[in-house]
């Protein structure tokens, strides 16, 4: 019965649009601002921990989460619907591949997995869109042969140097992403549960500045180190309070960790790429800058 | 009147013939009294527990796995009796040999087929080799088909449901019946007639044997047919294959026409005759 | 079965209803990818049921993924679906032989009818002529054989194995899997 009365909140308007979800990207840009950057060899997922209170125990906030161990995803807008997400993203990524293929999906796919969530709760009845914008942040693994990816991109880069000033070719020997070569990939996902592939972003609040800041200090053949650096000087543009390891979060996709494994002399046995900073590897890097 | 008093007593030279008490017991005990010379399962019903323990029929995975399956056939025609057999044993699904010989040469005269239980078919077929030649000594002439398959007959009846298994046929010719065939199963069974096939490929043969099947069939002709028979149910039939061991049986004994492998013949009879066309050559995609 | 940079996976034709032989042209191994087969030996219907099952599942990993599958994913994807029907299995054992598409490493694996994986680094088999098929390949298979040689060997022990089964037989399929190319053959076997 309850469900004969329980429409979609989102209906369009005579004008064709959804208010609904603009109002929930209304809500995401309002958020904290966060940040994604790819480099040749990793990613690195930066954002601002703004507590409401001194009195706050900033040690427990989290807003960079894992959710396999080469994926993870940071968030502008509501945090309370980002932990659903985090959930489902997690749940999703074990019923719908880990336990099906005894693998973890390619980013692609769990950003598709993940966007599938959010778009239905632009159609469903009793429920409204999520007010959140996603970054996700992933490594895979790829299928090709390293030669055979070796030798697309060279016939890729002497394509581009055809129609020179493009600037777009790829770094030889670098891998560039995706579900065939591997390597980083940098996605959004929007409330509407639009995604969108990304080498440098930034959401929430200070977007479109941070933006243009990232705009100005990218490069392509950027190495992880470089990213980081970049994102730190991209959040001390947008940032409104103190930066210190305490009040910064970064997450970083990078080389396997192996000493994040817990146990030792399994053969084959392969850390995870992706894990947050220390507050005091971030103050490191502060003082470096 | 003498004629009829002649036919009715015995030949002269039997009268010479004395036989001791004691041999005649013996010639009597030639059929002995079988549940005291077989060792029974100490039970209390060994019938019930043999059919049990045996029959993969009923029971696949029965303890006691007797090989099984064969296709025999034997047609009578104008100028004798064919006698096919294919030549594998199994037991299960496991071919345990593709040489078996399945015509058994009771005598230079008489043959049986063997189908279903392998030792039952060679133990009482040798033992049915021996009580023809007991009535050759005995009556001083070769024994008629009916009476050596009316012994076998005999004999697999009073085994009735002790699980003996077979399904066999014996042929050959005489002088007095001419090409005579019966059929005995271990049933009880007994059949005189113009064309069997047994075992469990006999409805293949029987395909192609009722389909060809004439009693003016030459020589060649018959010989042919029922090799092509036999082919056939090895073809189709799990149970049956190996080789086709082919026989003629002449009033003057039988006659032996080879011990072939099916395989050479299977093919020969398809690429030539364009038979079988069931069967793939090419890989076609 | 492997063999150096290449595998082999091999079928007989015969589709029968116990003793009866229905028809002789059954094939029993299906391709999935470039480097990635599967062979089905059981219960006929679901020998099409599951083949054609995992064609749609495969079809939707490609789309979806937008590369083929490779022969360890395809691998727990088969075991993952017949568990699904732990309580009402398909009658199946498959095998899965293929190239790893990175590495160009030879793969193989078997499975149970609810998808208990067996891998192997030498030979995988499967279907009514299980006993005769071991024993053949474990006599006739050694490391490191070349396409040819492994060819020779599959099939070998593939023709002989089945003619000591009265359920297999009636000619042979033979796959061999390299890296820049597939060959298949057809073997004819005894047809009794």
């Amino acid at each position: 019965m309850a469900d004969r009365y329980s429409f979609s909140l989102t209906t369009f308007s005579p004008s064709g649009k959804l208010v609904q979800i603009e109002y929930a990207l209304n809500a995401v840009n309002q958020g904290v601002t966060a940040l994604g950057i790819k480099a040749t060899n990793g990613i690195v997922l930066a954002t601002e921990k703004k507590s409401s209170s001194p009195l706050a125990d900033p040690s427990s906030l989290s807003k960079i989460s894992l959710i396999t161990p080469n994926i993870g995803m940071v968030y502008s807008g509501m945090g309370p619907d980002y932990r659903v997400l985090v959930d489902r993203a997690r749940k999703v990524s074990h019923t719908g591949y880990k336990r099906i293929y005894n693998e973890y999906p390619p980013t692609r796919i769990l950003v598709q997995d993940v966007a599938r969530v959010m778009q239905e709760a632009t159609q469903s009845g009793g429920v409204r869109p999520y007010g959140v914008s996603l970054l996700v942040a992933g490594w895979d693994e790829g299928v090709l042969p390293e030669e055979e990816v070796l030798k697309q991109e060279k016939a890729a880069q002497e394509g581009a140097g055809g129609e020179s000033g493009e600037g777009e070719q790829k770094k030889l020997g670098g891998k560039t992403g995706g579900i065939l070569k591997g390597g980083p990939m940098l996605y959004q996902v929007d409330p509407s549960g639009s995604y969108f592939p990304w080498k440098a972003t930034a959401i929430g609040k200070s977007a479109t500045t941070a933006k243009t800041f990232l705009e100005k200090r990218y490069t392509e053949g950027l190495e992880l180190e470089d990213a980081v650096h970049i994102a730190l000087l991209t959040l001390k543009e947008t940032i409104e309070g103190e930066m210190n390891g305490e009040t910064i979060e970064i997450g970083i996709v990078g080389p396997p960790a192996h000493h994040l494994l817990g146990v030792e002399g399994v053969e084959g046995a392969v850390g995870p790429r992706f894990r947050k900073l220390s507050p005091q590897e971030i103050e490191d890097y502060l003082t470096n800058l | 009147m003498d004629t009829l008093v002649a036919r009715y007593s015995r030949p002269t030279y039997q009268q010479n013939e004395a036989f001791s008490e004691q041999e005649q017991q013996d010639l009597a005990d030639a059929v002995p009294s079988f549940s005291l010379k077989f060792a029974m399962p100490p039970v209390a019903h060994p019938s019930a527990w043999l059919r049990a323990a045996t029959d993969d029929r009923s029971n696949p995975s029965c303890p006691i796995k007797i090989a099984h399956g064969t296709t025999t056939l034997a047609f009578r025609f104008q100028h004798g009796i064919i006698v096919a057999t294919d030549s594998r044993a199994t037991a299960g699904n496991w071919i345990a040999s593709q040489t078996v010989k399945k015509v058994i040469e009771i005598n230079s005269d008489l043959l049986g087929t063997m189908a279903g239980g392998a030792a039952d078919c060679q133990y009482w077929l040798a033992w049915l080799g021996m009580q023809c030649r007991l009535h050759e000594l005995r009556h001083k002439r070769r024994i008629s088909v009916a009476a050596a398959s009316k012994i076998l007959a005999n004999l697999v009846y009073q085994y009735k449901g002790m699980g003996l298994s077979m399904g066999t046929m014996c042929a050959g010719v005489t002088k007095e019946e001419g090409p005579a065939l019966y059929y005995i199963d271990s049933d009880g069974t007994r059949l005189a007639g113009n064309l069997f096939c047994v075992g469990s490929g006999q409805t293949f043969a029987y395909g192609v044997l009722d389909a060809e099947y004439r009693y003016d069939l030459t020589t060649e002709e018959a010989l042919e047919l029922g090799s092509r028979s036999i082919l056939a149910a090895t073809h189709r039939d799990a149970y049956s294959g190996g080789f086709i061991n082919l026989y003629h049986v002449k009033e003057s004994g039988w006659e032996k026409h080879g011990f072939t492998d099916t395989n050479p013949v299977f093919w020969k009879t398809k690429l030539e005759k364009g038979e079988f066309s069931n069967v793939t050559s090419d890989l076609a995609e | 079965m492997v063999g150096k940079d290449c595998v082999a996976i091999a079928c007989d034709l015969r589709l029968g209803l116990q003793a009866l032989t229905v028809s002789n042209n059954f094939p029993k191994i299906f391709q999935y990818g470039d480097h990635v087969f599967l062979g089905l030996t059981g219960l006929a219907t679901d020998v099409s049921t599951v083949s054609d099952l995992f064609r749609y599942k495969v079809n939707m990993y490609r789309l979806r993924e937008e590369r083929h599958i490779a022969p360890r994913t395809f691998a727990n994807l088969v075991s993952s679906s017949l568990y699904e029907r732990r309580f009402g299995p398909y009658f199946v054992s498959p095998v899965v032989a293929g190239l790893e598409p990175k590495t160009g490493k030879p793969f193989i694996c078997g499975f149970d009818s609810i998808g208990c994986i067996d891998f192997a680094k030498d030979f995988i088999v499967s279907g009514t002529a299980t006993e005769q098929l071991f024993g053949m390949c474990e006599s006739l298979w050694e490391p490191d054989l070349g396409p040819d040689a492994l060819f020779e060997t599959i099939s070998q022990a593939l023709l002989n194995a089945v003619d000591r089964d009265a359920l297999s037989g009636w000619g042979a399929h033979v796959y061999i899997i390299e890296k820049n190319k597939v060959t298949k053959r057809l073997l004819k076997g005894r047809q009794d």
